[in-house]
């Protein structure tokens, strides 16, 4: 009986105390956060700088900085995230008084992201040295800043279709 | 208690102590430096020099055992320029401890991540942006403020104009990125204009990305400009002067650029279109960057052959900064105690810091963001950047601006 005490004691205490440090990356309470990808599935094409992806969320906390990201699957490497990186901040928000926010994707992390552009020294999108991202479902996270709220979701993109001959 | 009931609580004891332990993931004494930089990106140009300077003052520091014993970690994130990304990657290390700067390599970026920085009681340092110094923060700019420097190349304006026999004052044109930064320099710089009462034509702003600038150009000469800054991040104002030139209009018209105009980056490619470019800058440039020799020892030191671009003796600044002002931070609390608010606390201390020549004297104090107050004016001659002037004190263009 008494070695069962120690046993349970060696488990619980480092497990509260391991759970009292990491409680600080831990979601605080309040409202259930939404988050919407429009469009939820896309393909890769120049009509993504005209009509961006654009990110809807609620339930945050009233003016808060949102950060929308993007979680890369294992393996997948990306222009600029350091090896074992895969998470992508792809758009910045901000609530309004109601906790709800719209943020679009800017050109430039559409070309980083998604088309993986290389730069010219004249700083043009250099599209020679592009390596699109693969199709695939990508989870989306939007983070509040503030109350360290999150919601999630996904964007499914699909292989472009196929010229007619 | 029993004694094998002691012993074995004393075992758990340990167990939860090596847990924090390990969760801490620190046992060396360490404080650390976060950049958000752009390596690949559409200014990785002088990002790149920029941060190689910081690192090799990091390593130097850290080879001779650190700041008291305390060692710095750098970790540098290539944002790519992109905004979203910088304050991803902060959200990702705000809660590293003892994370005490953060550099943000764009005015876009700065002006992101200040609202975060301000709720973390840490502080950041950003390129230019008077707003910083009009609304004094935890946000800190490396040299004098864009509109400052601004201010000074439109004194040297004014003075080449007289030194010409010319009456009156001169028509100034302006042309830069459409973006936070192109705009900054006249948030303060216009007033200035005006004050000296020199006719400041329409700004002309432009896309980053843009490949010819001769409608902009043309637009700005024909409306009677004698000179033209051009702004941008190298090499952007190398080709607005490469348009000029080409155009013709550098024969009669006198092209000036800031902080960012013609490095070594430029002039290596378009020595003859560049010829004569008058630049305002708060770092050291060209060959007195090369050969000053706190700057040529570590250069040697560190990346040996490798092309040497001016704006390493910059990012020198920004760690030589940073371990000054660590030590104030440690005098003050010791390492134990030591927050991100204590860095923030030092630096306001670091007024009159020297930083060997590289460029004048830190002017971080309870009431001024700027990094140094100073200015030199250089101009292009022969493939060269050569100062024409030493340094001198940029007027306080912030103050004329409401922010």
């Amino acid at each position: 009986m008494k070695i069962l005490k120690i046993i349970a004691l060696c488990i619980i205490v480092p497990g509260l105390l391991f759970g009292a440090v990491s409680c600080q990356t831990m979601q605080t309470s309040g409202p259930k956060a939404t988050l919407q990808v429009i469009p939820a599935e896309t393909f890769l094409s120049p009509a993504l700088f005209k009509k961006p992806v654009t990110f809807k969320g609620t339930g945050f906390g009233p003016k808060e900085m949102i950060t929308v990201e993007m979680i890369l699957p294992p393996g997948m490497k990306m222009k600029g995230l350091a090896e074992g990186e895969n998470v992508v901040g792809v758009a910045l928000g901000e609530t309004d008084d109601k906790g709800n926010f719209t943020a679009a994707m800017k050109p430039i992390a559409t070309l980083n992201w998604f088309f993986q552009v290389g730069w010219t020294p004249l700083l043009k999108p250099n599209f020679k040295e592009a390596r699109p991202i693969p199709p695939g479902v990508y989870k989306i996270n939007a983070t509040g800043l503030d109350t360290d709220r999150i919601a999630s979701s996904t964007l499914k993109l699909v292989p472009p279709p196929k010229k007619k001959k | 208690m029993g004694k094998r009931s002691a012993i074995f609580l004393s075992i758990a004891l340990a167990v939860c102590l090596s847990v924090a332990g390990l969760s801490s993931s620190s046992f060396a004494k360490e404080v650390v430096y976060l950049s958000l930089a752009d390596y690949t990106g559409p200014i990785a140009g002088l990002n790149v020099p920029g941060d190689m300077g910081l690192e090799d003052i990091i390593k130097e520091t850290n080879a001779k055992g650190g700041v008291d014993g305390v060692k710095i970690k750098f970790i540098g994130i290539d944002t790519r320029y992109d905004v979203a990304r910088a304050v991803s990657a902060y959200k990702r290390y705000r809660r590293t401890p003892r994370l005490l700067v953060v550099n943000s390599i764009s005015t876009g970026i700065g002006k992101a991540v200040a609202r975060l920085i301000e709720r973390d009681k840490r502080l950041q340092i950003v390129p230019g942006d008077g707003e910083f110094q009009a609304h004094i923060q935890r946000t800190f700019i490396w040299g004098p403020a864009y509109q400052d420097a601004f201010a000074a190349t439109l004194d040297w304006i004014m003075d080449d104009w007289k030194a010409k026999g010319n009456s009156g004052t001169p028509v100034v044109g302006y042309l830069s990125w459409d973006n936070p930064y192109g705009r900054e320099h006249l948030r303060g710089g216009k007033e200035y204009a005006a004050k000296l009462g020199i006719k400041f034509l329409p700004p002309e702003f432009f896309p980053p990305g843009t490949l010819k600038h001769d409608v902009y150009l043309t637009r700005l000469a024909k409306a009677g400009a004698n000179y033209i800054h051009a702004g941008g991040v190298d090499p952007t104002p190398t080709n607005v002067i490469r348009d000029a030139y080409a155009l013709g209009l550098t024969k009669n018209i006198q092209m000036t650029c800031d902080y960012w105009g013609p490095t070594a980056l430029g002039i290596g490619v378009h020595a003859k279109a560049l010829e004569g470019t008058v630049i305002t800058s708060f770092y050291q440039r060209g060959d007195e960057s090369k050969n000053n020799p706190f700057v040529a020892n570590l250069w040697k030191k560190y990346r040996g052959s490798a092309k040497f671009n001016e704006v390493y003796g910059m990012g020198m600044s920004w760690g030589m900064t940073y371990v000054a002002g660590l030590k104030v931070a440690l005098k003050a609390v010791g390492y134990d105690k030591l927050t991100p608010d204590d860095m923030y606390k030092a630096y306001q201390k670091l007024a009159g810091f020297d930083k060997h020549g590289i460029q004048g004297a830190c002017a971080y104090s309870p009431t001024s963001r700027r990094g140094s107050l100073e200015v030199k004016i250089y101009r292009v001659k022969g493939g060269k950047s050569v100062p024409i002037t030493g340094w001198r004190k940029a007027p306080d263009a912030v103050s004329l601006h409401k922010f």
